[in-house]
Order: C-alpha cells, then structure tokens, then sequence
C-alpha cells in the first residue's frame, strides 16, 4: 500500500450490466504505471462505473482487474491499494481536517501520522485549516481535502471523479494545474473521470474517449484531436465540419474528393477506413483550421489549398477570435474560428467568402459513421 | 501636521445602522401572533398546574378539613425517605428498558435507512403501527402474552431462559406476570418506537457515499460503523433516549399491570397518593422530586454525550 510505483492498472474484459441495462461492454484497458489517465465521456456513458469497479464500490459483472499484477477484483474497496477523490468530497463531517486526512493511516494501525498529516496539508496549501471542519471550508479547499486524504496513503492508483465538478471555472482551470503538479511531484498513477473535454486534454497524459458503455478511441489528447477516429470523438472533442464526399480518384498517398462543385483533397493516411473511387466518405476539417477570404480576394489564395464557396450567415465575436457560421453549396454549414489579428470589416453576415485549407489538415471516415455522434456537447470554449 | 486635523474618532463611535424596516419604526410582529397559541396553551396547561401543584406540595392539611399553604417543606424530605426503593426502581426499570430499546432499535433503524429500499415506508409504518391501538389495551395483550402457563413461559421455562434471569434477579419462581422483567419488557415495548423514529431520522440523512468513503481509506465495515455512522446518528441516540427514558421513568401503567407490589414504581406511588390515599401534598412533592431527579440525569447525560444539538 506505502508502494509508491505502484503497478499498471489493467482491465480485462470488464464490463457492467444492470438488469437489461448494459452501463459498461466488455472492456480492456491499461493503464500505465506513473500516468495520467483521463476518461473523458457524457454523463451516462460507464466512466463512473468503470471507475467505481476499479475502487471496488462495484462488482463487475464480467472481467478482471488487475493492479500491479495482482488480480484484485473480488477484493472489498477496503483491501485495495487505491483511493477515490469522491465527486462531491464525501468527507467526513464530524471530523476535522487534520482527522479526514489521517483517517485512512489510522484505519491501516499507523500510530504516529503527525508528521505525514502536516506534510500532506503541505502539499496542497492547507496548513492553517486543520483545526477547521469540513462545513467551514470553501468548495475549492474542500476539493484539496479531498485531495490530501487519498494522496497521504500513497495509493497504487488514485481515482478522481469528477473532483473539480462543483467548482467554477476560473478556480477549475487552477485546479487542473495544481493536480497536475501534485500527480507530477508524487509520481502516482491518476485515473481521472470528466466529461469536460478541455479538463481531460489540459492535464491527461491518454485520455479514453467513452461512448455508451464503450470505449471510441485511447490516445494522447493531440492525437485525439487531430486524428479523430469515429464522429463521436471528432464532435465530443472540440468541433469538426463534417463534410459528406464522394471519393473520385484514390491512390497510396491521396485521395481525390469531390463534394458538390468544391474538390477536396484528403492524404490517404488521415482516412480512416479503406476508402475505394466511388465511395461516400465524411472528410473533417477543425473550425480554426479553415482560413476566410473575401470573394474579392479569391485569386490570392495559394494553389494547392482546399477550397470552398460560401456565405456568411452568422458572425459571433468572441474576443479573441471570431466565430463565423458559413453557408456553402458543396458542404453545408462550415463553421469558422478566425483570430482577431487584422480583422477584414467586409467579413460580416450575407459576405461572399472563400474558404481554404490545408489538405494535411484534413481527416476522413469512411461514410459508416453517423456524423451527428458527439455533436450534443456544446462547441468549445473559445478556440 | 498638526493634530486638531487628526480625523474625528466619530466614525468607529457611530451608531449601528439601524435593522432592516426599523427606519419606519414598525417591527414585524408575525412570529409574535404565531407565538401566541402556544405561549397560551403553555400557559394554562402546563405553567398553571406547576404553579398550583408547587403549592399544593407544601400545604398541610386533610381532606375533610381542607389543605392551607403552610410551607411545610418537611412533606419532600418525609416523602423522599419512604419511597426512595421506588424512584430507585424507576430509574433502574427505565434505564434498562432505554437500554434494550437501543439494543432492539438501532439495528431496526439502520436496516430500514440503509437497507430497506422500496420497503422502507412499509416499515416505518409498522414502527408505528402500535400506536393506532390504546396504550392500554396493547399492555394488557402482554399480560396475556407473558401469563402463567402461556406458550412463552412454557418455551422460555423448557430452554432453561427463566432459570439464567432468575439467576439474575429479574424473574422468580418460574414465572414472567409479576417480575420486573414482565415490567422492563413492557417499558420496552411501550417506548421503542420514540426511540426507533429519531435514530432512523438521524441515521437517513448520513450520505451513503460516506460510508464509501470510509471503506476506500480502508476501514473494514464494522470500523466504518464505529467511526462514522454511530458518530454521525449521536443526534438520534441522545434523542431517542432521552424520548424513551423520561416518559418510562415517570410511567405507572407498566408496573401496575405486569408487575406485583414488589415492582412499584414512582408513578403508581404518585397515582396512589393523588387517587387512593388522597394525600395530595405527598403526590405533589413526588412528582416535583421525580421531575428534578429526571432534569439532573439529562442534563448530566447531554453533557457527557456532548451534543447540544438536539436541546
């Protein structure tokens, strides 16, 4: 338990089943010692419940998990060597402070914890308060409490669920920072629940993305973003224009796409799927991506770029960048996020523009994939 | 720079600012009528009655003559050296049987809290359901229950249960009508529920996900009991106690129908003093006696409990 390397955490066909109501398929995952590990998912999706199946708070009702190795699935939450940050802290009213942070050295016949309580209260910057009670501390110090009494047991694995939830957004992005500077400073593995995608890809060394009990796609968050491989991922993760193609020449390196009059060129890498001449695809394209020109300025756009004919039909301004929703014959609606660097005042609503972008820049699925997955989550936050 | 432009000290001086709505000089007086029911029922039913029984207690005098206050306070000291035997039983029948109602209904509470799912307002109904029947009536069914020669003597007599409490004192002679367990039992029965009903109160509002929590810092469950969920439902436990045991220690109804004359208690004195003997004065100081010795026990008891929470 006072293993500080701890072990891989690894989930062998896991699953969780409800009456008729499936919460978690059969699942494997792993993951590795020392990381970082978000599941990123909507409400309703298994992450809680493979979280809480990790913990021991729920049987699996298929599967193993492993810690370290050691096959602890029908282990009580007492005899795991992991501990939860609970979603709304669960801490222990009656005790004080410096009690709910000693609780689980006590529990495990440790008599002298003073020294390790101080220090823990060190770590997160709650020194001061450990005479307090619960009640009498903010959200965000309660959220360290939390905090301070998982970490001070020097967990294989420690479980976050949802931790910064309930608090708002400016003391949610300190709090991503300091976790990450606690997780990096101690050096244990986390395994993080949110369905905040910016959470999971601001501190997350692998985020797995979690679809109806289902796992859609595991990787580092730069990956996730820029090689989406289902819908769901492309528009739970930020947002992608998802343009239906027809693919009119296919070769090793490129495919050919024409969508309406526009013709689009997509590297075969980015493709996911085998895509043949003659078949219907979804190319993507990120929103900041995409470059606007005034029609007046066609001509100025560099050869080679993917281009597209539209109309502004709405532009939102945001500070630092503006949003632009842009009507086109060949793809629907395209949304656009342009920074305000030189803003063209001819760019308002009813303009005729130009869109282009870079080929490299450009994703694809073969067209399986319903393009609505994911759209549910409101767009990013700014760009 | 010179000190006469030194800032008056008026500003820390100045007065408070006046309460909210008080700058049209009208006060809101609506807790005051909703008060008043109360305060008037108080009043006339119970601070009256104090009042005329404190002075009937230091009257002397007889029925036929009639009684005069002459501040004989000599009636608490006669009064308390006679039937000491009886307040010591009352309170000895009255804290075993809170006792057993915590044993009996704590489990019952927390099963319900915790365990009962969709039963659970089934069984809280039952916990009450001895209330739509008379005190009475349900006090007498167990002096049926526990007669001579009834199935439970019988069962309790074959496996040897009423040798092992009359080994104890609870019980002589082969038999339960008439010992001070038959009494203890009844006191038990007739109280549990105002002890079942504040702990499962207290013991419903404690959040389950701490009890996960406890679990996941490594406390086996029975430590998870004894560390949080016993400490958390203390409001209930003082509560429920304190709900059982006053009116238990001043209840004649018990001793009067399941026991014999060796298991008076201080409320069958009191009922006798007032109804039988007509000895007014003695029944007065009784009951005042009774109810300082119930205040000082409490009192003592909240303070070790330590929660002021409940009073």
């Amino acid at each position: 338990m006072t293993d500080t390397t701890g072990g891989d955490v690894r989930l062998s066909g896991i699953s969780k089943t409800y009456g008729s109501f499936t919460a978690v398929h059969p699942l494997d995952l792993t993951v590795p010692a020392g990381s970082f590990f978000a599941l990123l998912g909507a409400s309703g999706c298994g992450k809680t419940t493979t979280l809480r199946m990790i913990a021991g708070l729920e049987n699996p009702t298929t599967g193993t998990v492993e810690l370290g190795g050691r096959d602890v699935t029908a282990l009580p939450p007492h005899k795991r060597p992991v501990n939860t940050v609970f979603q709304n802290y669960a801490l222990f009213p009656h005790l004080d402070i410096y009690e709910n942070v000693a609780f689980g050295l006590r529990r495990r016949g440790i008599k002298s914890v003073k020294k390790q309580v101080d220090e823990t209260l060190e770590l997160v910057e709650l020194g001061p308060l450990a005479r307090r009670r619960p009640h009498q501390l903010s959200g965000g110090q309660q959220q360290r409490v939390a905090l301070a009494r998982a970490l001070i047991n020097h967990p294989q694995v420690l479980l976050l669920d949802e931790p910064l939830g309930a608090l708002d957004l400016k003391l949610r992005r300190q709090m991503q920072l300091e976790l990450k500077r606690i997780q990096t400073e101690v050096g244990i593995t986390f395994v993080h629940v949110t369905h905040d995608q910016e959470e999971a890809m601001a501190m997350a060394d692998t985020v797995a993305v979690m679809n109806a009990g289902r796992v859609e796609q595991l990787g580092r968050p730069a990956d996730l973003y820029e090689n989406p491989e289902t819908t769901f991922v492309a528009n739970f993760l930020g947002t992608s224009n998802l343009i239906e193609a027809e693919v009119a020449e296919a070769t090793d390196e490129e495919l050919l796409l024409t969508a309406g009059e526009a013709k689009l060129r997509l590297p075969a890498r980015r493709c996911r799927g085998a895509a043949r001449a003659g078949d219907t695809i979804l190319a993507g394209i990120r929103p900041e991506k995409v470059s606007l020109a005034h029609a007046d300025e066609a001509g100025s756009v560099p050869e080679g770029r993917n281009r597209v004919q539209g109309n502004i039909t709405d532009a939102g301004f945001m500070g630092v960048s503006t949003q632009y929703v842009v009507e086109t014959r060949a793809a629907g609606r395209i949304a656009v996020y342009e920074q305000n660097i030189e803003r063209d005042g001819r760019l308002v609503p009813g303009a005729d523009v130009v869109l282009h972008w870079s080929p490299e820049n450009t994703f694809g699925f073969d067209a399986d994939a319903r393009s609505i997955h994911g759209v549910q989550q409101p767009a990013g936050e700014g760009v | 720079m010179k000190t006469a432009e030194a800032p008056p000290p008026a500003s820390a001086a100045a007065p408070p600012p006046p309460a909210p709505g008080g700058a049209t000089g009208r006060r809101n007086l609506t807790p005051y009528w909703l008060l008043l029911p109360g305060i008037l029922w108080l009043l006339v039913f119970f601070a009256a009655p104090m009042v005329y029984q404190a002075s009937t207690s230091v009257q002397t005098g007889s029925l036929e003559e009639g009684f005069r206050v002459t501040w004989h306070f000599a009636t608490y000291w006669d009064a308390l050296t006679e039937y000491y035997p009886q307040f010591l039983r009352s309170v000895l029948y009255a804290g075993t049987a809170t006792l057993l109602c915590l044993l009996v209904g704590y489990p019952l509470a927390y099963a319900i809290a915790f365990r009962a799912g969709r039963w659970r307002n089934l069984l809280l109904v039952l916990v009450i359901a001895p209330f739509f029947t008379s005190f009475l009536i349900r006090t007498l069914a167990w002096k049926t229950i526990l007669a001579d020669g009834g199935p439970v003597v019988e069962v309790l007599n074959a496996l040897h249960v009423i040798d092992v409490t009359t080994w104890i004192g609870l019980t002589e002679g082969h038999r339960l009508l008439a010992t001070p367990l038959a009494v203890i039992c009844g006191l038990t029965y007739n109280f549990l529920p105002f002890m079942i009903l504040p702990l499962y109160a207290s013991l419903e509002r404690i959040d389950p996900r701490l009890h996960e929590a406890a679990g996941d810092l490594y406390a086996k469950p029975f430590t998870t009991f004894r560390k949080v969920t016993f400490p958390l439902s203390m409001p209930g436990v003082v509560a429920g106690t304190l709900l059982a045991f006053i009116p238990a220690s001043g209840d004649y109804i018990n001793a009067e129908l399941l026991g014999s004359t060796d298991q008076k208690m201080v409320g069958n004195v009191i009922q006798s003093q007032f109804l039988r003997v007509l000895d007014y004065p003695t029944a007065a100081a009784l009951s005042f006696i009774l109810m300082a010795a119930i205040l000082a026990i409490v009192g003592v008891y909240i303070r070790k409990s330590g929660t002021e929470e409940i009073v």
